[in-house]
């Protein structure tokens, strides 16, 4: 096999066996180690604690246990692995349901052998692969957040997590296609400060979730009380 | 076992057996019911009627024999009607008119022409009503005449008893008739309401279809695509790829409908976007009215086709759709070469109103602004905001 020591080691996450194996030849010849693949969310779940992968290639609609499922389940386990979404789908919920369970990028199935076996890399670098159907959805999501609070401003908790204008502004900039160098020309911020404010919305998309459950277990108790 | 299980379908007929159809007869069926009760109940009063006056009668003999006749038509009829033979009522109405007219045979003429009940007295009525249950008012009334003509026959006379006998079938007739022909109307409604209900049942499990195995075939067409050396064949792959993709995630624009029909603005713009173009939208549809969509998308097309003139078909193309509550913003940007500084403003003072000021008119026009970013090798983008 073509394992070297720094081989990424990934783990591809599909119910279609002709495109699973199809996915895990083309990153292995590109010099990925494919440690394991998976037939579904569940056996993805088993699978992963034993080859301890550092990227998991994920899809989303799958029996038994869905991939936003699995990435929460798989991330609980093993907290260093990073899982990338690669669904051909573009449903918009399960995209953002996985994201939200912790996945650190989404690809759409349709992306040259090349540009996927990048996004792996960069994932396991600790980059979030990030394209312009995500970043809508992550801006959309926001939006709805915002215009919920303000129609009922009793509902919103306090240390919900916002956007700030910049990182707003740097989604924008993602969604309509410009590259990390192109939006950092544009706004003269370095780089490294344009891959923040994305990992940061993500961040806090992922956050929210937490917030929800907070916030829906103090009602409950809440409501024991009185 | 096999009785118990077999009895509802035989009841059904033909076409019922099948998972979700509605039959008609048996959505007619308490009308049958009820006209089986009525036959049975007048029945019992043919006969009461025939043990009171056979002593009175010229063939008191031909008189039992015609209630027995009654009596077993009475139970073919029945058990045919409720098991669906509609058909029946025609040879039904036949056989009572004939049934009513041995009166003629088996009773006194001098009784008949003093006004006595025929033999098969209210129970002639009951072939009157299968008629209506079976095809509706219009044969209803046309029942109704053949069995006035078939008692005027038997009673040889025209008198207040007969016309109150003919009211009485009139409105039965009516009356029945109009109910048979609104349950069946009702029954055909919730078919279609089933059938239409199954076949986007069956859009969405042909979309899962889909999605399992024509859209990862093509993907991998596409996304093998340098390997395969076919770029004709990779490109053709690639577009029919989007262009499902974006049938079965957002289901089709339907554009076609009233102004103020609520449209999802982004499965609208997608249908309308060539397939290199990514499309990034909010996670929940944009619905906006019908008219507006129309506009909305008029004006993206003319975007794009402006960036494939200008940037060329290969260009890359990026939509944005952003929702809030004030305001749609669509956002259209290619990576051409952009426009320098002062082209567009000296196009428009040489009097060429170019694609830009289309752009903008149409926008102004409802309502909204348009904002141009471009430079030399910036590419070009539109950002359009329509108020909500």
């Amino acid at each position: 096999m073509t394992e070297t020591p720094t081989a990424v080691r990934v783990m591809v996450v599909d119910d279609h066996p002709m495109w699973r194996e199809g996915v895990a030849r083309d990153l292995g010849e590109r010099g990925l180690y494919v440690v394991a693949t998976a037939g579904d969310g569940a056996a993805a779940v088993r699978i992963a604690p034993a080859v301890r992968p550092d990227v998991v290639v994920m899809d989303l609609q799958m029996p038994h246990l869905d991939g936003a499922g699995a990435t929460a389940a798989i991330l609980a386990a093993l907290p260093g692995t990073r899982v990338l979404v690669l669904s051909a789908s573009a449903e918009h919920g399960d995209v953002l349901g996985a994201v939200r369970a912790g996945a650190a990028g989404y690809l759409v199935k349709s992306a040259q052998v090349a540009e996927l076996a990048d996004a792996v890399q960069r994932t396991a670098d600790g980059q979030a692969v990030f394209g312009p159907e995500l970043a809508g959805l992550v801006l959309g999501e926001f939006r709805r957040r915002d215009a919920a609070a303000k129609r009922e401003p009793q509902l919103q908790a306090s240390g919900e997590p916002a956007l700030t204008p910049r990182e707003t502004e740097v989604l924008r900039l993602v969604a309509k296609g410009l590259t990390a160098r192109q939006i950092a020309d544009r706004l003269t911020l370095s780089h490294r400060t344009v891959e923040n404010h994305v990992q940061n919305s993500l961040r806090k998309l992922q956050l929210t979730n937490r917030v929800e459950l907070t916030r829906y277990a103090i009602e409950q108790g809440l409501d024991r009380e009185g | 076992m096999t009785g118990v299980g077999a009895a509802p379908v035989a009841r059904r007929g033909g076409q019922g057996g099948r998972g979700a159809t509605v039959d008609v007869h048996a959505s007619l069926l308490p009308l049958w019911r009820g006209l089986v009760l009525y036959r049975v109940v007048a029945l019992a009063y043919a006969v009461a009627n025939v043990v009171r006056f056979a002593e009175a009668y010229v063939r008191p003999a031909l008189g039992v024999a015609v209630v027995v006749f009654m009596a077993a038509w009475t139970l073919v009829t029945s058990v045919a009607y409720l098991r669906g033979a509609r058909r029946l009522a025609l040879v039904d109405l036949a056989v009572t008119v004939g049934t009513t007219m041995t009166t003629v045979l088996v009773d006194d003429p001098a009784r008949i022409a003093a006004g006595q009940p025929v033999i098969t007295t209210v129970w002639s009525a009951a072939a009157v009503l299968a008629v209506a249950v079976a095809y509706g008012i219009r044969p209803a009334l046309g029942a109704v005449v053949v069995s006035v003509a078939a008692l005027a026959f038997t009673r040889q006379a025209l008198d207040a008893a007969l016309l109150s006998d003919a009211q009485l079938l009139l409105v039965a007739g009516v009356a029945v008739g109009f109910a048979s022909v609104a349950m069946r109307r009702s029954a055909q409604r919730l078919q279609e309401a089933i059938a239409t209900e199954a076949a986007a049942a069956e859009r969405d499990r042909l979309a899962r279809d889909i999605h399992d195995g024509v859209l990862q075939v093509l993907a991998l067409v596409r996304r093998r695509g340098p390997e395969l050396g076919d770029p004709d064949l990779v490109r053709e792959a690639a577009e029919q790829e989007v262009s499902l993709r974006r049938l079965i995630t957002r289901g089709p624009p339907g554009l076609d409908g009233p102004d103020d029909e609520p449209v999802d603005l982004g499965a609208a713009i997608g249908a309308t976007l060539p397939s290199r173009a990514v499309l990034a939208v909010p996670p929940e549809p944009v619905d906006v009215p019908g008219g507006l969509a129309r506009s909305v998308v008029a004006v993206v097309r003319e975007a794009a086709a402006n960036a494939d003139a200008h940037a060329g078909p290969d260009c890359g193309l990026w939509v944005l759709l952003e929702d809030d509550d004030e305001a749609v913003t669509v956002s259209i940007r290619d990576d051409g070469p952009g426009i320098p500084e002062g082209r567009l403003e000296a196009a428009r003072e040489e009097g060429h109103l170019g694609v830009a000021s289309s752009i903008r008119g149409r926008t102004a026009e409802l309502g909204g602004t348009a904002d141009l970013v471009t430079a030399p090798g910036q590419g070009t983008e539109w950002e359009l905001r329509f108020p909500r």
